[in-house]
């Protein structure tokens, strides 16, 4: 038992990597979880997993850029699991891509997934959540969301863009006690990371970084599972980036 | 590691202005997560009063009445803490003092002592902390800065009290820096309204409950809401975290990035 128990979340893109450890750290403190991703057969995975650690599961294998899947998605999630008190907004990807080379296409799909995706799940979330009071979205972010980097600069955008969305909304439903906060993890062991480097290049990355290294994806959990935790319910439009030193902002 | 979050089991904290206030709230909530307790405050009866809570959850006590201002002292609570305790894995510096008076009235010695308790307590207490989570290659030190280190305090007029919070936001940046290559971690909470006895005296309730309404959620923080924040970077959990500052403040102050 754990301090989210009793709670559902939903937990976008958690196929695997960040959000299926997402999904396991709710899951072993409490939580029922709606695993989403657009990979049936990792959603399965995961969601086996979050079965054997006791909880209930629903599976809803969308995109999360169609928001006609997203509604279903919320209206499936809601009559198996009796209610959603936690939204994760992780589903992404990156894309190292230059401005140039970023056709209408591409900037739509990043948008789409990253910046539309959130931004109607938690449209969906927010009536159940209003009635009951409470409610918690962690939007994931990244450090590129507050430094951007020379590349990729729509992943930069839709990242900066969801920053903008946490603290609007921390305002918004801050009458209905919904908190609304974001991560902005720095270097994670899991997909672009492990996608785009060589060992060699990985290495070289985590040696820039003070703590000298890359998380486990496991330790950006703990983070959210913190955020979406009681004991966080005096903590609304804020930013936490676990990145070990990498990125240290001014106020 | 699926045991209760943020576990604290094993590890000793030294909460500077744990008497009463914040700080008894941050020893109590360690406490229960397994951490032994350096109680320090100046003020004597509330620090027993910490102490015999912390003692009830079946933690270890040191208890000190050392005014962080006072190096020597600090120097001598370190030392004696680590004789008892074995060790010093945390520190929350969180003594502190608040006090309203605009530019023009501020003297020197409100000055000094606004920034000796803040700014310089702070920075001795660390360095006493330092050699031991060096050699450990761990450590955590927390840093209760405030809203007001960024927002500054408007009406409230207590300028020295603002700069020195944001000192500590500068000193939470720079060791997290220095100290990354040892695996200590450094971060900063900066409170919104919390109802401890300091602003309930000093302000009353018909002026708290207006300020409350002017916040988001509609409330101040309990003490221990502050605390919990305090716990999960003080914890394991937080491992990757670090030069950070996470502001629990009911949406009160959103910050630009």
């Amino acid at each position: 038992m754990g301090n989210l128990t009793g709670k559902v979340a939903l937990i976008t893109g958690s196929g695997d990597g960040m959000g299926r450890a997402h999904a396991l750290l709710m899951a072993e403190r409490g939580a029922d979880v709606v695993v989403n991703d657009i990979d049936g057969a990792k959603a399965e995975e995961t969601a086996a997993a979050v079965r054997k650690l006791g909880r209930r599961v629903q599976v809803e294998i969308c995109d999360v850029a169609d928001v006609a899947a997203v509604k279903g998605m919320v209206g499936a999630g809601i009559k198996s699991l009796g209610r959603i008190d936690i939204l994760v907004n992780n589903a992404g990807f990156g894309r190292r891509l230059q401005t140039l080379d970023i056709d209408e296409r591409e900037f739509d799909l990043m948008f789409g997934v990253h910046v539309k995706g959130s931004f109607f799940c938690a449209q969906s979330v927010i009536p159940g959540m209003k009635e009951r009071r409470w409610g918690k979205i962690v939007n994931i972010s990244s450090i590129w969301g507050m430094t951007a980097a020379a590349v990729s600069p729509h992943y930069c955008a839709a990242k900066a863009a969801l920053l903008g969305a946490t603290k609007a909304w921390a305002k918004e439903l801050a009458p209905w006690n919904i908190h609304v906060n974001a991560v902005a993890p720095g270097g994670v062991k899991s997909g672009g990371p492990l996608k785009f480097y060589t060992p060699e290049q990985l290495r070289a990355r985590e040696s820039h970084v003070p703590l000298q290294r890359y998380c486990e994806p496991r330790e950006i959990a703990y983070a959210v599972a913190f955020l979406a935790s009681p004991e966080a319910d005096f903590i609304t439009g804020q930013v936490l980036s676990p990145n070990g030193g990498e990125t240290i902002v001014g106020f | 590691m699926t045991d209760r979050n943020a576990s604290l089991a094993g590890t000793v904290a030294w909460i500077t202005g744990s008497g009463r206030g914040m700080g008894r709230a941050h020893a109590l909530v360690l406490a229960e997560r397994g951490a032994d307790i350096v109680i320090n405050d100046v003020l004597k009866d509330e620090a027993e009063e910490t102490a015999a809570a912390v003692k009830k959850l079946g933690r270890r006590v040191v208890l000190s009445h050392a005014d962080v201002s006072d190096v020597a002292a600090v120097k001598k609570t370190a030392a004696d803490a680590i004789a008892a305790l074995g060790k010093i894995d945390i520190l929350v510096n969180n003594a502190g003092i608040g006090q309203h008076k605009p530019l023009d009235e501020l003297s020197e010695v409100d000055y000094d002592r606004m920034f000796a308790i803040h700014v310089k307590g702070a920075f001795f207490c660390a360095q006493s902390v330092i050699p031991g989570m060096k050699e450990r290659r761990w450590g955590k030190i927390v840093n209760i800065a405030s809203i007001w280190a960024m927002t500054g305090a408007g009406i409230n007029k207590a300028s020295h009290y603002c700069a020195a919070k944001a000192a500590l936001l500068g000193l939470t940046k720079a060791w997290a820096k220095e100290f990354a290559p040892w695996n200590i971690h450094v971060n900063a909470v900066s409170p919104g309204g919390v109802l401890t006895e300091m602003p309930i005296k000093i302000q009353g309730w018909d002026k708290i409950r207006e300020k409350e309404k002017k916040v988001p959620l509609g409330r101040w923080a309990k003490p221990e809401e502050i605390s919990d924040t305090v716990a999960f970077l003080a914890s394991h959990e937080a491992d990757f975290i670090t030069g950070q500052m996470i502001s629990p403040n009911g949406g009160e102050t959103i910050v630009g990035y």
